[in-house]
């Protein structure tokens, strides 16, 4: 009874070794999660062969437990873990696969968006308010239709004044014209400002010349004017602001000069010139051979000027600058012709969508 | 204002070439335009003694002369009286050259061999035959035989063309130039000597050089309208003998700018261009009754003026006369019939003193822009009359052997005292941010012939009285003198500063800052910014169907366009845009979207300060075509109006405008079945639509186009500061809702009621639009993604049953709408 329950342990043993390799070979057969599933629920599951065999234990003579009871014990860990690394080793190939199968075409073109763009007067002049912005200017709109007053008696050009020639006008009626210039601004702004000091805004705008359209010039253009008014500026001031705009606008290497020119409503009065941008103020023909560029008028403010504006030209004084923002524009970006400007050619404008 | 160097250099031996020269004077004010060298083309043209003169074998009147050069004997045929033995003159040798690339080869005058030509001035100056009366030239007896000429006259000469600002009448004169290089060269001046003895340009004014001569009884002057011509004086010269003048002073004149006539115009013009104070020459025998009055002109005078024209003459012009009538217009031009001719032998030089404004509008009415007008009408100083009168009249009397008669004829309703301005040190510190002595100052004035009080130098507040000579009309108060005192240190000497003071900047209008967000906005729509004229047409009005009715087809018009294309304000930005399109249309341009932001204008009402018009910004938008290109991953994307829409609905967004409605039907320009007023908060903020077809046409626009505008001013009138609401821990739900309605319910109408009717809803989208079976003919099927955002407690199945049926019932109501199962 002994011998044949010895035997018989034997043969179970050997049985369990039998059952180990079919396992295993059924494992690494197994090419899908679902086969290695059913392979799972076969042995391991709760009716599985090895579950029975470990409720079999109970019916062997209690000698033989421990020992058949570690063999299936142990045989139920290591299908366990095989089966673990093979459904590991079948994810790992499932992902595989699936990324092959989802990989695209990464060199076809993507989603078109069209990008608008400003016009280049427009990013001009957000450069150039950013700038004098730095150095505490705010941006004060004026009106573009003006009382002859507003546009010339104020800025000290009575009727019959040569400057008059200076600036072809368009009018109106007699009395109400179309602003030739943004100086206008400077009166409008100084009484909305109402004596308040420090005064330093820029006026932007369009402003409007008798003048036949031709390469450099279109009866429509736009400029910016600038003023400040405190109790002690002064000319040199006037010079540094300008050198700030002028080399952040054209760069580091740009010079400045100001040579002595006549505004009726500024004195002393200048002409801004920068060093030729394109030859480097070697000469060339754009800047005639002379290695500068005329770009703005500025002075200091006429004292009937700030009288008209409602300040004290004893108690304050204020510096005023005016320049063509086509200009500064064409300059900037190599524009040789104004008409391109205003001709809005999707061509010409789609050029200037980047930075 | 042309400046030739040599004249120049007359009155200032100046230490620069006159590229410094140039440079020196541009950067103190005096603004030199451009250097040109002025070249002649002269060639091997010598002086040479006539040896010896014989009378032409055959041919009366032509002699034949030996000359010697120096260098060789030629043989010459000629018939000028001054071709005479023993006169030296110049001699064009075979090989020679004149003005006009005229080149002297030997010829044979009637079998005698004549081995080139001796040579009048304008030959010399100009390559043309003598003119009347014209003599070869003579030269002074010492002159060595074979000395060039361009060594005995001032052939070719650098000139300085000045583009003077209007404040320097000083300066339009040679002479003025040459102070201004002198007080920057700190070189003395040379004034010519009556000039220098009448005082001229002293900081007291100009004195009459002969204060002891009678008063010049001959000549009676009126001068009835003093306000027009204050001053006048008239100085005769009589035994005038007709000349030409000297060749550099023709050639002066010729660098100048001017033609030369015969030596008593060209000294009047010689004496404008040196002094600036313009002169003019009558032949007196021609003046009636020895009688000049100064008055208006009478309605329907006329005077054949010097060019030959017979003008009609403005009201209030100035006129010169005579008792028989008008002999000149003052301070522009004078008449033919008192011009110095061939036979004058009495002159009488006007020096006048002409109101600047009076002789600027006359000039300007008769469009008769000559020098002396330019001249006059800048302000002239109003003391120099007798000086330069008697220059002119010593020239003449030098160079054409008259005799100046002692005395003027004048009259003079000036009272001229010259201003005197006290300039503090302490002024020009504060406005230029450098101090600059009293001292300087004083150095700087006194060389441009300021006079400089000395004895109210204080220490603690230095400050000099200033004299302005009254040639200086330019000089009005201290910053002028400033700026007298800046030009003459230099404008870049001052350094550079920066404003003290820190002070926010940048765009502080919160309106200004909206438009620059809009922009930002449409372009990151893909709508290109244009710019267009504000200056259009009333076809480009009437086009677009604007006509009398609209307040758009009435623009504000300019009294003097430049064309009819330009010839009123806009009242619309997209005249301007449509334009635009069409272009690049025309250039095949498959699709654009673009927007421009600008004001558009309206007439004046009648509360409007000073008659302005109405100034309103306006944003415009238009597009046509393909906007993206087809690509394999779809499209392409049209233009159109849902297109528009869309661009527009993301700028209301942005201004946080959510009250809007869409009327269905705006006006002209736009397709009655295809447009919306665009409603905000009630009222109208702008209108969309497609192009209306007539339009179109009559744009000749092949393609459909659709445009937009926004009131700006309206729709920033509705941005308001908003808060914020916390975000909702629940999770959103989303519940699908399609109905039929009729066909002529309007959708948005369906969506309104739905988002007005439901509770919790937080958006409420259209996805689709069905119009096939099994919707029933004359319907159509709407299906909508409702998103519900709970706030407080879950929605539950029944809470958005019950909405459903809350919505379906306002639906039926309102829309005839029933739930598509
Ligand atoms: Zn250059």
């Amino acid at each position: 009874m002994q011998e044949s329950c010895a035997s018989g342990m034997d043969h179970d043993l050997r049985d369990l070794a039998e059952l180990e390799r079919l396992i295993l070979q059924q494992i690494s057969e197994s090419s899908t999660i679902d086969e290695l599933e059913g392979v799972r629920i076969r042995y391991l599951g709760r009716k599985g062969e090895i579950s029975a065999l470990l409720k079999h234990i109970g019916n062997l003579a209690p000698e033989q437990r421990p020992v058949f009871g570690a063999a299936v014990n142990a045989l139920r860990d290591k299908v366990t873990q095989m089966i673990a690394a093979r459904k590991a080793e079948l994810d790992r190939e499932a992902l595989e696969q699936s990324l092959a199968r989802d990989t695209i075409d990464v060199s076809l073109p993507g989603e078109v968006f069209e990008l608008g763009g400003l016009h280049p007067l427009t990013k001009a002049l957000r450069e150039i308010t950013s700038i004098l912005s730095s150095m505490g200017f705010t941006v004060y709109e004026s009106r573009e239709a003006e009382t002859d007053d507003m546009n010339f008696v104020k800025l000290n050009v009575p009727k019959g004044h040569p400057a008059r020639d200076m600036q072809e006008t368009f009018y109106l009626t007699g009395t109400t014209l179309l602003r030739t210039h943004t100086s206008p601004g400077q009166i409008r702004g100084m009484l909305a400002l109402e004596g308040k000091l420090p005064v330093r805004f820029i006026v932007p705008g369009r402003v409007y010349r008798r003048d036949q359209t031709d390469a450099s010039h279109h009866p429509v253009f736009f400029q910016v004017e600038g003023l400040a008014i405190d109790a002690d500026v002064t000319f040199k001031q006037l010079r540094g602001v300008i050198s700030a705009l002028m080399n952040r606008f054209f760069g580091q290497d740009v010079k400045i000069r100001l040579r002595p020119s006549y505004f009726p409503f500024t004195e002393p009065s200048c002409e801004v010139d920068i060093s030729c941008v394109f030859c480097k103020g070697e000469g060339c023909s754009v800047c005639g051979n002379s290695g500068y560029l005329e770009v703005a008028g500025a002075g200091m403010v006429h004292p009937q000027v700030l009288i008209n504006g409602g300040y004290d030209p004893e108690e304050v004084s204020g510096f005023a600058f005016g320049f063509g923002l086509d200009r500064l524009a064409m300059l900037k970006y190599g524009i040789d012709d104004i008409r391109l400007l205003y001709g809005n050619d999707k061509r010409f404008l789609s050029q200037f969508r980047g930075l | 204002m042309r400046v030739p160097w040599k004249w120049l250099n007359e009155y200032v031996n100046l230490p620069w070439d006159p590229q410094e020269a140039a440079h020196r004077l541009t950067m103190a004010g005096v603004c030199v335009e451009e250097l040109i060298y002025d070249e002649l083309g002269v060639t091997s043209v010598v002086s040479a003694r006539i040896m010896e003169v014989e009378p032409h074998p055959t041919r009366p009147g032509q002699k034949v002369g030996i000359l010697d050069t120096g260098a060789e004997k030629l043989q010459i045929v000629s018939g000028a009286p001054g071709f005479e033995k023993g006169n030296i003159t110049l001699v064009a040798p075979p090989g020679a050259c004149l003005p006009g690339g005229l080149r002297i080869e030997a010829r044979e005058v009637d079998g005698v061999l004549s081995e080139g030509m001796v040579v009048c001035s304008n030959e010399l100056l100009t390559g043309q035959a003598p003119r009347p009366l014209e003599d070869i030239i003579l030269l002074p007896a010492g002159t060595s035989p074979g000395v060039p000429a361009s060594d005995l006259f001032e052939l070719d000469d650098w000139v300085m063309d000045l583009d003077l600002t209007v404040n320097y009448s000083h300066c339009l004169g040679i002479l003025g130039v040459a102070m201004e290089a002198a007080a920057l060269a700190r070189r003395p001046l040379k004034l010519p000597e009556v000039l220098a003895r009448g005082q001229w340009a002293g900081p007291h004014g100009s004195r009459d050089p002969e204060p002891n001569a009678p008063g010049n009884p001959e000549f009676r002057l009126d001068l009835p309208e003093p306000e027009a011509c204050p001053r006048y004086v008239g100085k005769l010269v009589e035994d005038v003998r007709f000349a030409y003048s000297p060749v550099n002073m023709e050639r002066r004149l010729m660098l100048a700018g001017q033609r030369p006539l015969n030596l008593v115009v060209d000294v009047t013009n010689y004496v404008m261009l040196e002094t600036g104070q313009p002169l003019h020459a009558f032949d007196a025998d021609q003046i009636a009754d020895n009688t000049i009055i100064v008055r208006s002109s009478k309605p329907g005078e006329t005077l054949v003026t010097l060019d030959g024209i017979e003008r009609e003459l403005p009201e209030n012009t100035i006129l010169i006369t005579d008792p028989s009538g008008p002999i000149g217009i003052a301070g522009i031009m004078g008449g033919k019939h008192t011009e110095v001719t061939k036979n004058t032998r009495r002159v009488l030089i006007e020096s006048a003193y002409f109101d600047p404004l009076t002789v600027r509008l006359a000039s300007q009415k008769l469009k008769l822009r000559t020098e002396a007008a330019l001249r006059f009408e800048k302000g002239l100083d109003p003391t120099a009359q007798t000086a330069v009168a008697e220059r002119a009249a010593a020239l003449i009397g030098s160079l054409a052997g008259g005799m100046p008669v002692p005395g003027y004829t004048e009259a003079n309703y000036l009272d001229i005292t010259p201003k005197r301005i006290l300039l503090r040190m302490q002024t020009v510190e504060r406005l230029l941010g450098t101090r600059i002595s009293a001292e300087t100052c004083r150095e700087i004035l006194e060389r441009v012939n300021f006079q400089v009080d000395q004895d109210v130098f204080h220490a603690q507040a230095p400050s000099i009285a200033v004299t302005v000579p009254p040639r200086r009309v330019d000089i009005h108060g201290e910053v002028d003198l400033v700026e007298e005192v800046a030009r003459h240190s230099g404008y870049d000497s001052f350094g550079t500063g920066d404003l003290s003071g820190a002070v926010p900047g940048g765009i502080t209008d919160p309106k200004l800052l909206c438009v620059e967000k809009i922009r930002d906005l449409l372009v990151s729509h893909g709508g290109l910014e244009c710019i267009t004229n504000s200056l259009i047409s009333r076809e480009d009005l009437a086009r677009l169907g604007w006509d009398s009715d609209d307040p758009r087809g009435n623009p504000v018009p300019l009294q003097h366009p430049l064309s009819s294309e330009e010839s009123v304000l806009r009242t619309g930005i997209i005249p301007g845009l449509v334009k635009v399109a069409s272009s690049n249309i025309r250039s095949g341009i498959q699709g654009m979207f673009i927007w421009e932001v600008g004001r558009v204008f309206f007439p004046a009402d009648r509360s409007s300060d000073g008659g302005l018009p109405l100034e309103t910004t306006q944003i415009g938008l238009v597009s046509y075509g393909v906007l993206k290109p087809k690509t394999w991953l779809g499209g392409p994307e049209e233009a159109g109006f849902y297109h528009m829409k869309g661009v527009i609905h993301s700028l209301l967004n942005l201004l946080g405008i959510s009250d809007v409605k869409y009327l269905p039907k705006a006006g002209m320009p736009f397709h009655p079945g295809r447009s919306a007023k665009i409603a905000a908060h009630m009222s109208t903020v702008g209108e969309i639509g497609d192009l209306h077809p007539a339009c179109l046409k009559e744009l000749d626009i092949p393609v459909p186009v659709t445009a937009c505008w926004l009131s700006l001013d309206g729709l920033l009138s509705m941005v308001k500061p908003k808060g914020f609401v916390p975000p909702s821990r629940l999770m959103p739900v989303e519940r699908d809702l399609a109905v039929i309605v009729p066909e002529e319910v309007p959708g948005g109408e369906v969506v309104e009621a739905i988002r007005q009717t439901g509770r919790h809803l937080d958006s409420v989208a259209l996805f689709d639009v069905w119009r096939k079976p099994p919707v029933p003919p004359g319907h159509k099927s709407l299906a909508f993604r409702l998103v519900y955002q709970p706030t407080d407690k879950t929605l539950t199945e029944e809470d958005l049953a019950e909405d459903r049926e809350r919505i379906m019932e306002r639906l039926r109501k309102d829309c005839n709408a029933v739930l598509r199962s």
